[in-house]
């Protein structure tokens, strides 16, 4: 008896609910009397669990929650109302692991979306996220990947610049120009700021410290051996790390989303030689050239300091030329070389590396500039170490 | 057909790029709960009308409606209504790479219900589940096969149970089977949730086998073509450049 009943609802169920195309979000169902969604559950004597469900069923609803045990469930419907596709997900997650799931007593187009889904072989469950050990092992393993990588890359490099000396490298020299004008050229105003700017700073906190002594007239040692020696260089090479590493690594990452490194591969052309070796060689040669003139404008912005407080013009620049050597000179030189080879590797080997995803590429912009400017930092420390062993 | 209220309306419709006209002359009456798919040559302007029909981007003249809504006039309250009820597969799938499949699918319910998340992960399951996802719904898209891709796409597109989606050639790239598995799900779709799907694509095959409707974009005059039931083309009478692109597409 209690069956017919339930069938004849489900009937009547089934011809309210007509699938008709939902016109929710943020608007409820336009059913007058919608009802909450409910299910209850009831054990039977041969062991079997009834779950009935009823009431309008929506996406926007907060669902009834059920616990059961055993193995065999029937589902049926009493006085279902609307539904949408989240009753039959709240079918499908509730009883997808039930050895023995009886869902005849549905109406027929609920039932089909909930053997619509396919079961899943693995266990649906996220997996738990990674303990200390776990991550700490992952961050070992993958560092030391990524030394290799990084080993590897810059023994490509190398290889991939002796191939080009002796003009066996496939080099894309029309890229070599382009990044010649974008890393020189272009990068005059923002090196001229900068180098300015570092110049006055240097020259004002030197004045104060400098007068204190009546030794004012050093400021123009100070600034222009600093500018000379160290700023110069490294200012630039800094600049070069936010400008060039990261537009490297954010261009050859895209090629690597868009597969265009692997179609240089498939046509036998070695991406690190096609692409990293005419950036790199634009940059090193340009950086050393921009250092220089960061080294005078610096100078001239510590001239600036200099004469509007104690000395007069001629006295700065006579102060300066004896102060600053040929070795003086070189030393900045040969450190602004290495410092611009640092800049464009780091954003071509970060690049080529790359995560193929749009996070990954802007990891890689992001991870190019820390790795360029920390590596130059070290550069300089060893520089400063070995040059003052050689007395230079 | 014209009693019925059409879910997908357009009359004189013009698309185009850059200030230039694509197509024009585009007439379509769809009721609710049909599969129209849009064929032609490459190049002729069947993604760029997808574009407009689902209201991603302005027509540069004609009238176009959907679900009741005159995308032409619509404010952009209206407009995102209307989007938000439709569900878009792009060609490349656009998952989200740095998301997982569950979460991607997750994104638009997190967005719009005011649901526990609980709910919010039960339905994202389901709906991947529903498209044979079940087992790699943590997997990252950069980590699935392109048709998985595809059908993930699907699956995100129909979080919501939108009343219409838009397929931009889902079948494209696929082989046979997977192709034909996709087919079967937008049946399903279409059956289950009485969605109206309107699909590009250039597979015939596939386009006899689930559209309701057809609309044929003939490149070279750059107006609709024909728009008819897809077995109507296979008949000498039918539009001639129509018919000759599904013959000639079938023997291929």
């Amino acid at each position: 008896m209690r069956s017919k009943a339930v069938s004849a609802k489900r009937h009547n169920a089934f011809l309210l609910v007509n699938y008709s195309p939902p016109k929710y979000l943020h608007v409820r169902m336009s059913h007058n009397s919608a009802r909450a969604p409910t299910a209850r559950t009831e054990v039977l004597s041969d062991g079997l669990t009834l779950v009935v469900v009823s009431g309008d069923w929506t996406i926007q609803d907060t669902l009834p929650k059920i616990s059961f045990k055993g193995d065999k469930v029937k589902v049926q419907a009493d006085a279902l109302g609307a539904f949408d596709s989240s009753l039959p997900a709240w079918l499908y997650v509730h009883f997808k692991n039930v050895r023995q799931c009886d869902l005849s007593a549905l109406p027929p187009r609920l039932q089909s979306l909930v053997e619509m889904a396919e079961k899943a072989t693995l266990s649906s469950d996220r997996p738990s996220p990674p303990g200390f050990f776990e991550n700490f092992g992952s961050w070992g393993i993958e560092s030391s990947h990524s030394w290799g990588r990084a080993f590897d890359h810059i023994g490509q490099t190398a290889v991939g610049f002796g191939r080009a000396c002796i003009g066996r490298a496939r080099v894309n020299w029309s890229d070599f120009t382009l990044q010649l004008q974008t890393a020189g050229v272009d990068a005059l105003p923002i090196v001229a700021l900068l180098g300015f700017l570092t110049g006055l700073i240097m020259a004002y906190v030197g004045l104060i410290q400098l007068r204190q002594l009546g030794a004012s007239v050093y400021v123009a040692n100070l600034v222009s051996l600093a500018m000379t020696r160290e700023m110069g260089a490294l200012m630039t090479g800094v600049i070069a790390c936010g400008r060039m590493s990261t537009s490297f690594a954010s261009q050859l990452g895209s090629m690597n989303v868009s597969q265009e490194t692997d179609a240089l591969r498939s046509l036998g052309i070695n991406p690190v030689e096609y692409l990293a070796v005419p950036r790199i060689l634009a940059v090193t040669l340009m950086v050393p050239l921009l250092a220089i003139f960061a080294t005078f404008v610096g100078i001239f912005g510590g001239m600036i300091v200099a004469c509007a407080g104690d000395l007069s013009i001629e006295q700065y620049l006579t102060q300066a030329i004896l102060a600053i050597k040929f070795k003086s000179f070189l030393v900045g030189f040969i450190k602004s070389i290495a410092f611009g080879f640092i800049a464009a590797w780091a954003g071509c080997y970060r690049g080529s590396v790359a995560q193929r995803s749009a996070l990954g590429v802007g990891d890689a912009a992001t991870s190019a500039a820390v790795l360029g400017i920390t590596l130059i930092v070290i550069a300089d420390a060893l520089f400063a170490v070995i040059f003052n062993l050689y007395d230079f | 057909m014209n009693d019925v209220a059409p879910i997908l309306l357009c009359e004189d419709l013009v698309v185009g790029h850059a200030g230039q006209p694509v197509m024009s002359d585009i007439n379509i009456r769809l009721p609710a709960g049909k599969i129209i798919a849009i064929v032609g040559p490459s190049g002729c302007g069947k993604s760029t009308l997808m574009r407009v029909l689902g209201g991603l981007d302005e027509p540069m003249s004609g009238r176009s409606e959907l679900l009741g809504t005159d995308l032409v006039h619509a404010t952009a309250i209206e407009r995102e209504s209307v989007l938000r009820r439709s569900g878009f597969l792009f060609q490349g799938a656009a998952l989200f790479s740095s998301l997982t499949l569950r979460e991607n699918v997750e994104l638009p319910l997190r967005e719009f219900l005011p649901i526990p998340s609980q709910e919010i992960a039960q339905l994202a399951e389901y709906k991947l589940a529903l498209v044979g996802l079940a087992d790699a719904m943590d997997k990252l898209p950069s980590e699935i096969s392109g048709g998985m891709a595809k059908r993930a796409g699907i699956a995100r597109a129909l979080a919501l149970d939108p009343a219409v989606m838009f397929l931009d050639e889902p079948s494209a790239g696929l082989d046979p089977v997977t192709s034909g598995k996709l087919d079967e799900l937008i049946l399903k779709i279409k059956e289950s949730f009485g969605t109206t799907i309107i699909l590009v694509s250039h597979e015939v095959p596939s386009i006899l086998r689930v559209a309701d409707f057809c609309v044929y974009l003939d490149s070279d005059t750059g107006r609709m073509g024909a728009y008819a039931p897809p077995k109507d083309f296979l008949s000498p009478e039918a539009h001639a450049k129509a018919h000759a692109f599904f013959t000639l597409a079938r023997i291929s």
